[in-house]
């Protein structure tokens, strides 16, 4: 079907086009310059249109999420709906089932959506949650954190090898890019440790975590991948982390022309100040000046938002740290060679000071990020909040008045460790479709597929909302904009609506969209003798059965292969 | 003053669960013809029982309703009722008493499981058995019964009194695993034996008169007392739990 849309008040930040009245036109699920024949027309009535929205990090798909939802029936009797026509049932919140995330996401305008953390091991699970979320393209972050191939072959200086590893694996787990959580924080979490400093090496591997990361980034771009590497800093969550945070975007050089060198993900939660709980306080300042300082940084906000979620991280000794606070439900899991995990679920508090002041971070991030490219928007969902909240949290961006209400409902202790009630930038329209979209798909490198922006050639990824942009004015209409961006008046994906207003419209639209580095034969790994021992050793299964076969995991695979520089 | 009788016809299929929560004082002191689902049917309840109505409702307060026959398939009885009173003259299926706020409902058979879900008030008497999730919370809620009374006269299957926070939960008979696991307030007390209650218990007070089987070892004892003639020994716990206020109280106990 081709569509011809009218009228459209159009933001398309990686074309330039910053609110201009245009139309659309769409053939064979791509935008085009020439008017098709025969297409269907629809007019946008003014409303602004985006290209389709990207999410670079969030949890919805493997095992960590699911094992959310059974460590979590209650959060099932949220959500629900019955069946309708062309949707299935959901239920569910924080975690809810695949089909719900991807129902809301589409009505929310989402088209793409990035699993921000798959152990390569369980990488079978994670894309069959992928086969079932019909509406949106996935990419997966596979995780390399506690990676004893690519560690060793750090620590011995081999960062060839170390990319070679890297390219074996992402190739045989269809991952998408390279994803660092807590480096080096899973192998201490073995001995019942965390990582402390990242210049100090940890025991039996000789390697600090400051070595890995970089070593891990140079590797990476030796691949030529579309994504740099995805980083969780060290120390989440611990009041006095900042520096840690600062120390390790110090590290970063800048490699890359076309986007960062670097994306620090959830940054929310790594920019705390104080001692303890008792004196904590925001870091945002410093944190923000470093990304303002260094264009190969790319951060997301991790936004906390009040009420019930749950909370997943491939960071072990965090969870741990986190149930003896909140002494509640609670489980860690140790993914052989490879990485660890956590989940519990939270409920984040209004008059709870701490949670009032990591409200607080993620929105002072934003705000002092000058360049919107350079900090994306995010809950890490469902860790700071589940993804349903965005619209809030763009209304909160727009409106320093909706601020300063909010503000005025947290702890009354909140307003001397932060500096929030000080920041008086409204973010634009032009501002929210980089946080949201183009910004994402600079960082992810998917410019080049199409995707991000409305300009010929593109996908047709369309999010179209029910907010006329000439005529509401954001500080003060801030109920309106919720509204607005909750829910999409046509939502459209490759050239096929996916929903209408609450209905949707189609399923099967999905694809995977995955990376295999081309690596000359000497650094082909699947021969490799260490690497063969290494699975004899120690794994539980036989290196031959570890890939992830194509034909049967992916329905629609799309591969990317790329040049390497090995 | 309505009493209702519903009577179970005779051929109803006693393996098709019946959804009932239209069975309530609430709901009957308007109006009786309600639908209840029968399996994947929506059916009239006339369908399902014959009904008889005796005087003018004048509210839920004044509202009784009898039902007659073996109805372990029907499921949801007096869901969210607040006052009245509904008589069970036979068996009762499961998810009596969900969320209930008051009102009495009397089961002169057996009740199947979650009798009386996340309670709130009120109270329920049951003359024969009563399924697992007896008076607990939601499977991985925090909160289970908040408040009123649930009495049964004979035994109860496993995870009695759930999550606990309020209320009293009596068993006269014996308790399968796991009763009063996750208790956060309220009393239970059992007459018979049990199996490993109260693990992970926050605070509150739970009493078994009989045996306890495989005591869990995170219970520190404090003293003996003698309640109602019977000598039990007194513990605190679970101290798994960081500042555990629990009391548990067992007349006779093997450790696991």
């Amino acid at each position: 079907m081709d569509y011809i849309i009218n009228n459209a008040y159009v933001v398309d930040p990686i074309n330039k086009i910053s609110g201009e009245i245009r139309d659309i036109f769409v053939s064979n699920g791509r935008i085009t310059d020439e008017e098709p024949k025969g297409a269907e027309v629809i007019d946008a009535g003014g409303c602004l249109t985006l290209p389709g929205g990207i999410d670079s990090h969030t949890h919805i798909c493997g095992t960590k999420v699911n094992f959310g939802r059974y460590m979590s029936p209650e959060d099932m009797r949220a959500g629900r709906a019955p069946r309708r026509k062309g949707m299935r049932a959901v239920s569910g919140y924080s975690i809810p089932t695949t089909y719900g995330n991807s129902y809301r996401y589409a009505l929310m305008g989402y088209t793409t959506l990035t699993e921000g953390a798959m152990a390569p091991l369980e990488a079978r699970h994670t894309h069959e949650e992928f086969k079932h979320t019909p509406l949106q393209d996935g990419l997966i972050l596979t995780l390399f954190d506690g990676d004893w191939g690519v560690m060793r072959a750090v620590a011995s200086g081999d960062i060839k090898r170390a990319a070679a590893l890297i390219a074996w694996r992402l190739d045989a787990v269809k991952g998408y890019g390279v994803k660092l959580t807590n480096p080096l924080g899973a192998e201490m979490w073995s001995w019942g440790k965390n990582v402390e400093c990242i210049r100090k090496p940890i025991p039996d591997f000789d390697l600090s975590p400051a070595e890995y990361i970089k070593g891990v980034i140079e590797a990476n771009e030796m691949l030529g991948l579309p994504h740099s590497v995805h980083l969780h800093c060290n120390n989440l969550g611990k009041p006095g982390n900042y520096t840690c945070t600062i120390g390790t975007m110090g590290l970063v050089p800048d490699l890359n022309e076309k986007r960062q060198t670097c994306y620090l993900t959830h940054v929310q939660f790594h920019s705390y100040g104080g001692t303890s709980w008792k004196d904590f306080c925001s870091k945002s300042e410093p944190v923000a000046n470093m990304v303002n300082l260094r264009p190969q940084i790319t951060i997301d906000m991790g936004q906390v938002m009040f009420g019930r979620t749950t909370t997943m991280t491939a960071d072990g000794p965090m969870e741990f740290n986190l149930y003896r606070l909140h002494q509640d439900k609670w489980s860690n899991h140790d993914v052989e060679l490879e990485t660890a995990s956590g989940v519990i679920p939270v409920i984040y508090r209004r008059k709870n000071l701490v949670n009032s002041i990591m409200w607080s971070i993620g929105l002072e991030l934003a705000l002092q990020v000058k360049n919107p490219w350079q900090c994306l928007l995010t809950t890490d969902n469902p860790n700071g909040a589940p993804f349903v909240k965005y619209p809030e949290i763009i209304g909160l961006l727009m409106s320093k008045e909706y601020r300063d209400r909010e503000f005025a409902t947290v702890h009354p202790k909140t307003g001397s460790r932060v500096i929030l009630p000080s920041l008086d930038r409204e973010l634009t329209f032009d501002e929210i479709a980089v946080m949201t979209r183009a910004g994402q798909a600079r960082a992810l490198g998917l410019i080049e597929r199409g995707k991000g922006h409305l300009g010929p050639g593109a996908e047709a990824d369309i999010a179209i909302y029910p907010i006329k942009p000439e005529k509401i004015d954001p500080s003060k209409q801030y109920a309106e904009i919720i509204r607005g961006f909750a829910q999409t008046k046509y939502t459209m994906k490759l050239g096929v609506m996916i929903s209408k207003d609450d209905q949707v419209l189609a399923d099967n639209q999905n694809r995977t969209f995955w990376c295999s580095p081309q690596v000359p034969k000497e650094y082909d790994m699947s021969k490799d003798p260490d690497l063969i021992r290494t699975f004899d050793r120690y794994y539980t299964i036989r290196m031959e059965n570890y890939p992830v076969e194509e034909d049967y995991y992916l329905t629609k695979s799309m591969k990317i292969e790329t040049e390497t520089m090995l | 003053m309505r009493r209702v009788t519903l009577i179970l016809r005779d051929d109803v299929d006693p393996y098709l669960p019946i959804e009932a929560e239209a069975i309530s004082p609430e709901i009957f002191s308007k109006k009786i013809d309600v639908s209840v689902y029968v399996g994947n049917e929506r059916k009239r309840i006339t369908d399902v029982f014959d009904i008889r109505v005796d005087g003018e409702a004048a509210g839920p307060s004044a509202t009784e309703i009898v039902i007659v026959g073996d109805c372990h398939q029907v499921k949801r009885v007096g869901e969210y009722m607040t006052n009245g009173k509904i008589i069970v003259e036979g068996n009762v299926g499961m998810h009596c008493g969900d969320f209930m706020a008051g009102g009495t409902i009397e089961i002169e058979g057996n009740a199947g499981d979650w009798l009386g879900r996340e309670m709130l008030g009120g109270s329920i008497i049951c003359h024969g058995n009563a399924g697992n999730y007896c008076g607990s919370g939601y499977r991985g809620g925090r909160k289970g019964v908040r408040g009123g009374e649930i009495f049964v006269a004979g035994n109860v299957g496993d995870y009695c009194a759930e999550c606990l926070f309020g209320g009293l939960v009596h068993v006269k008979g014996n308790a399968g695993i796991h009763a009063g696991s996750n208790m956060k307030g309220g009393k239970l007390l059992i007459e018979g034996d049990c199996l490993m209650p109260c693990g992970d218990m926050f605070a509150g007070e739970a009493t078994v008169y009989g045996h306890v089987t495989d005591f869990l070892p995170t219970f520190k004892e404090t003293g003996t007392n003698i309640e109602d003639g019977h000598h039990l020994t007194v513990f605190h716990g679970d101290v798994a739990h960081r500042n555990a206020k629990g009391t548990l109280r067992v007349g006779s106990f093997d450790r696991i």
